[in-house]
C-alpha cells in the first residue's frame, strides 16, 4: 500500500499537462456543460417547488443512494492505484487494481436496478411530482455516462492485458481513470440533491 | 501527499455524515449550507488526488474548479434567493 500515492513521473513534474489526453478532456468538458445545465433545472425546479423538494427526499431510499456513492468512491480508489502502479512500473498490480475498479464499478448499475425497482414497488414513479421527475431526469442521465464509463474499463482492461501500457506510456489508462473521476464527481454533486436535502 | 487510501477514507466518512445530517436534521436551516460545504471538499478531494489537477494545464484546473464550485454556490444562492430565482425564472418560462 506504501506506493498508492499519485505522484508524477520524473519527466513530467514540474511542467502543467494534460491528464490523459486532450481527447477525453474534450469529452470530458461536454459532459461537464451537459450536467451543469441539468442542475440548472434541479435548482430552477426546487426554487419553484420548495416543499415538493423538502419532502420528496424522505421518499426515496438513503441507503441506496450512500451504498452508489460509496461504490463510485471506491471503485475510483481503484483505478487511481492502477494509474499510480503503472507509473511504478507494477503492471501486473496496475491490471489487478483496474479489475477490481471494474467489478465495484459493476455494482453501480446493480444498485441502481434494485432501487428502481424498489421505487416502482412504493409507487414513486417518473410522473410522481416535479421532484421525482427531476430525479430520475438526472439520475438516469448519470446511469447513462457511469455505463459508457463501464464500458471504457472493460476496453482499457483488455488493453491491459495484453501489454498496451508501461511505466513510459499509460495515457490510455489515465485519460479512463479522468472520466470515471470526473463521472465520480457528478454523482458526489447529485448524491445530497435527492438522498439529503429535504 | 496522501496515500490514495486516506482520500478514499475522508470521502467515506464524508458521504456517511452527509446521510447521517440530512437524517438528523432534514428540517435546519443551516443544512444546505453544510452540504454545500461538504459537496465541496469532496470534490476537491477527487480533483486534487485522484484527478490531480494542480498538476494539470490552466484549463483543465479552471473546467474543474468551476464544474466542483457551481452546485454548492447554487445551494447557497437558492437557500437564500430562492423565491426570487423562481420569480425571474418563471420570466422567462412564461
Amino acid at each position: 500500500m506504501a506506493d498508492l500515492v499519485l505522484s508524477p513521473g520524473p519527466a513530467q513534474a514540474g511542467a502543467p499537462r494534460v491528464p490523459g489526453n486532450k481527447g477525453i478532456w474534450a469529452g470530458i468538458t461536454c459532459e461537464f456543460i451537459e450536467f451543469l445545465v441539468l442542475f440548472i433545472v434541479y435548482f430552477v425546479a426546487r426554487s419553484h417547488f420548495p416543499e415538493e423538494f423538502r419532502q420528496g427526499s424522505t421518499h426515496l431510499s438513503p441507503w441506496a443512494g450512500t451504498v452508489i456513492t460509496l461504490v463510485m468512491i471506491s471503485s475510483s480508489l481503484c483505478i487511481a492505484a492502477s494509474v499510480a502502479s503503472i507509473r511504478a512500473g507494477r503492471r501486473r498490480v496496475s491490471f489487478y487494481w483496474l479489475l477490481a475498479g471494474l467489478v465495484v464499478a459493476l455494482g453501480y448499475p446493480l444498485a441502481k436496478y434494485l432501487e428502481f425497482r424498489w421505487n416502482m414497488a412504493h409507487g414513486i414513479h417518473g410522473d410522481s411530482g416535479i421532484f421525482f421527475t427531476v430525479y430520475y431526469y438526472l439520475t438516469i442521465n448519470h446511469l447513462v455516462h457511469a455505463f459508457w464509463g463501464i464500458l471504457g474499463i472493460g476496453w482499457v482492461l483488455v488493453r491491459h492485458y495484453f501489454g498496451a501500457y508501461s511505466a513510459e506510456d499509460y495515457s490510455g489508462l489515465e485519460a479512463l481513470a479522468c472520466y470515471w473521476h470526473a463521472t465520480d464527481i457528478i454523482w458526489l454533486t447529485i448524491f445530497p440533491f435527492f438522498y439529503v436535502l429535504a | 501527499m496522501k496515500p490514495l487510501y486516506v482520500v478514499w477514507l475522508l470521502l467515506s466518512g464524508l458521504t456517511l455524515l452527509s446521510v447521517a445530517l440530512g437524517q438528523g436534521f432534514h428540517s435546519a436551516n443551516w443544512l444546505p449550507l453544510l452540504v454545500a460545504a461538504i459537496v465541496w471538499v469532496k470534490g476537491w478531494l477527487v480533483s486534487r488526488y485522484f484527478i490531480e489537477t494542480q498538476l494539470a494545464t490552466p484549463f483543465i484546473r479552471r473546467l474543474v474548479a468551476l464544474f466542483i464550485a457551481f452546485a454548492p454556490l447554487a445551494l447557497v444562492i437558492t437557500g437564500f434567493f430562492g423565491a426570487s430565482i423562481a420569480r425571474w425564472t418563471a420570466l422567462f418560462i412564461g
